[in-house]
């Protein structure tokens, strides 16, 4: 079990309502100490998913193991959670909320009041703990939102989009929060639409579609998958003239100020490209370019059925 | 349920009333239902106070004393009295079935009115015929002074005996309790029951639930929230129970006075026989609503039966007497926290009965919070339109 520490598994989750699936034998695992980003379009059953995970869901089939064992209502109290729709006591104060809170998740009232005073210091709330919830800015009760999901020291984290409503101070702020957290070696899973920052922030990602799993993996080796890219561009030919015959060796796909991207069928091509755009003039940038996150995304979700999923052979999607 | 489990429910109904005692309505509601106990001990007695002038009768002799006795009494029950010589006992009974008198003394024999009192003379200072009696009774006393002749009288009751030309009303001041107690009873119920299904509803609308959820099991939210709400009300009872008491002592409130005590004990007891019958229901209610605005109307349907029960208390008390329909009620669980002790105060329900309806409340309790319960636990987390409890109880969470 000692390998298993930390580690959070979702084992063929199934569950309908009424005629929506809304997961279909959903299966991954999260590693500890790891941002994890859970992607995936709206209605892909990722809030699901992670009601399963702190029990507010119940599950038609399959398992969410925690340390190698079914998650129970021992293991959930060391649960942060936030809601995707948020859930505060509006009339409530700040510190007899989080207080509250965290006592339910077992802490003493001395340790519970010690944390509350930290996690609001460090998110910026100090001065607000007498203020009721509804009295505060819609940032700041994001902010006790997430301090509500920290203030009892858990040792796994799932936000459902934390990032949505914030401005790019508190986007900042959340950032820090979970680097730090998972460097402390917390296991954590959120959910989020805003792919870039996911790209930035994650290490690894799931990314599910109509409740199943379709990629995951490290933000880099999805991104390395598939085809190979190079981007280059040659001094004086914005246009990217340049690359216009180099069918058979490479693909243009697209051209944006003078930069050329190219796809690759094999890596040995890309010396001939090179050799390509010398002839033509003094090379500034010549590099492989990684896939973004949102591109890695959009192959793997598709506009309709995956018959090519570019992804599928570093995803563990199980696709029955 | 281990300790653990009971640790973190104490938590939830600990929360519950620090919640409710800061909020503004909280007190004010409070302080309203103080003041409407505080008018219901008081006015009566103010209204009693009132009625200042009275004639009374005097047959045989010696005319001087009994006079006399007759204005003492009068002075001491704050009575002002015009004393009416009359020839003979009948010509008494006459007056005082026209109305022309409240009340004759007859020599040192006895004293007449017209309805028997409740309770006999156990008021002297507060009515005019107990006043009577009392001051006629000393009277006697110290005219036959001898030590036999007074320990006689002793032996036979100092006060003159208090007769009425019809039997006393089946207990006025037992039926004033049995109202007051009525009130109450509603009152506390609706006010309690209607607090648990706005807090239900705030949590679910608010989405707080399903943070409180990862570590407390549905049970346990319902049991705090509706065990903090109790003692809320239980705390308010004996507040207003003690006003109502000193009060009605203190201005001689006949209302508050010793014949009605079983009623108040009736009272106490379904009071929480109701709440403990009722509070799971208004929790399953605030669970079925998805917007806050939705809470009051649910708890509408929880609120009929009370009402209905309450308002033929009235018909119970003061008219018509008790119906087997209302006879009915008084069993059925619903209804019984109003109707038996509205039975208990007009004198209509024996002790068995009282047991056999305590037994079916208890035993409907325990069906009513496991019907609540799986109601809560599937509908707390259902988001989306308003649920109707056919539709939660057909499907899983």
């Amino acid at each position: 079990m000692g390998s298993r520490c930390g580690v959070l598994e979702l084992d063929g989750l199934r569950r309908r309502y009424g005629d929506v699936v809304a997961l279909d034998g959903l299966s991954f695992t999260v590693p500890p100490g790891r941002v994890f980003g859970f992607l995936g379009p709206n209605g892909a059953g990722k809030t699901t998913a992670m009601r399963a995970i702190v029990g507010v869901a119940a599950m038609d089939a399959g398992e969410v193991r925690w340390n190698g064992e079914a998650i129970g209502t021992q293991a959930r109290s060391r649960i942060g959670y936030m809601p995707e729709e948020r859930g505060l006591y509006p009339a409530m104060r700040v510190l007899d909320q989080l207080e509250y809170l965290a006592r339910l998740h077992g802490l003493t009232s001395a340790k519970a009041r010690a944390n509350v005073l930290h996690w609001s210091e460090r998110l910026g709330l100090a001065g607000q703990e007498q203020a009721k919830v509804e009295a505060l800015s819609l940032g700041n009760q994001q902010r006790v939102q997430l301090a509500a999901a920290l203030v009892h020291e858990p040792e796994l984290l799932v936000l459902d989009e934390p990032f949505s409503g914030l401005d790019p101070a508190g986007v900042d702020a959340m950032s820090d929060v979970l680097a730090e957290r998972a460097a402390a070696g917390v296991t954590m899973l959120f959910s989020s639409h805003q792919l870039d920052l996911v790209e930035h922030l994650c290490q690894s990602v799931a990314i599910i579609h109509r409740g199943r799993l379709v990629a995951q993996g490290s933000v880099e080796e999805l991104g390395q998958a598939g085809k190979l890219r190079i981007a280059v561009r040659v001094a004086g030919d914005d246009a990217g003239c340049w690359a216009q015959d180099l069918a058979g060796t490479a693909k243009v796909e697209k051209i944006t100020a003078g930069t050329v991207v190219l796809a690759l069928d094999a890596r040995a091509d890309a010396q001939a490209v090179l050799d390509r755009a010398r002839a033509a003039g003094p090379v500034e940038q010549f590099g492989f370019e990684r896939r973004r996150l949102s591109e890695v995304f959009r192959d793997a979700v598709g506009s309709g059925d995956k018959d090519e999923d570019p992804v599928g052979s570093i995803g563990t999607a199980e696709l029955s | 349920m281990t300790g653990h489990w009971w640790e973190l429910t104490w938590l939830v109904a600990r929360r519950e009333m620090r919640a409710q005692t800061r909020a503004r309505s909280f007190w004010i509601a409070s302080i309203l239902l103080l003041i409407a106990v505080a008018a219901g001990a008081i006015i009566p007695a103010l209204v009693h106070g009132g009625h200042t002038t009275a004639r009374v009768g005097i047959v045989g002799g010696p005319a001087a004393a009994l006079s006399q006795t007759a204005q003492e009494a009068g002075r001491i029950s704050g009575t002002t009295v015009t004393v009416v010589p009359l020839p003979d006992v009948a010509s008494a009974k006459a007056g005082l079935r026209s109305g022309r008198l409240s009340a004759a003394l007859v020599g040192d024999n006895e004293v007449l009115v017209k309805q028997q009192p409740v309770g006999g003379t156990s008021s002297p200072g507060a009515t005019l015929a107990g006043a009577l009696s009392q001051v006629g009774g000393l009277q006697r006393l110290y005219a036959q002074l001898p030590p036999a002749a007074a320990a006689d009288l002793a032996r036979r009751g100092i006060a003159l005996p208090v007769q009425g030309l019809t039997p006393p009303p089946r207990g006025l001041a037992s039926r004033l309790t049995g109202l007051a107690v009525a009130i109450l009873i509603y009152v506390i119920i609706l006010t309690y029951g209607v607090r648990i299904t706005i807090g239900v509803g705030e949590e679910k609308a608010s989405r707080i639930v399903e943070v409180l959820l990862t570590t407390l099991r549905p049970a346990q939210l319902l049991v705090g929230k509706v065990i903090g709400t109790g003692i809320l009300a239980l705390t308010q009872i004996a507040v207003m129970v003690a006003a109502y008491l000193l009060l009605g002592n203190a201005f001689g409130s006949a209302a508050a006075h010793g014949a009605a005590a079983g009623v108040v004990l009736a009272g106490g007891l379904w009071l929480m026989l109701g709440y403990a019958f009722y509070c799971t229901a208004y929790a399953a209610a605030g669970s079925l609503i998805t917007r806050q605005a939705d809470a009051y109307n649910a708890s509408i349907p929880l609120q009929l039966p009370l009402i209905l029960a309450y308002l033929l208390a009235y018909t119970v008390l003061y008219a018509s007497g008790v119906s087997w329909f209302y006879h009915v009620l008084a069993f059925v669980p619903f209804t019984a926290p109003v109707a038996m002790p509205v039975l208990v105060a007009v004198g209509a329900a024996p002790a068995w009965q009282m047991a056999l309806s305590v037994a079916i409340s208890l035993a409907a309790t325990v069906g009513m919070a496991r019907l609540a319960a799986t109601i809560y636990e599937r509908a707390i987390l259902r988001t989306g339109s308003r649920l109707k409890v056919r539709q939660v109880l057909g499907s899983a969470r």
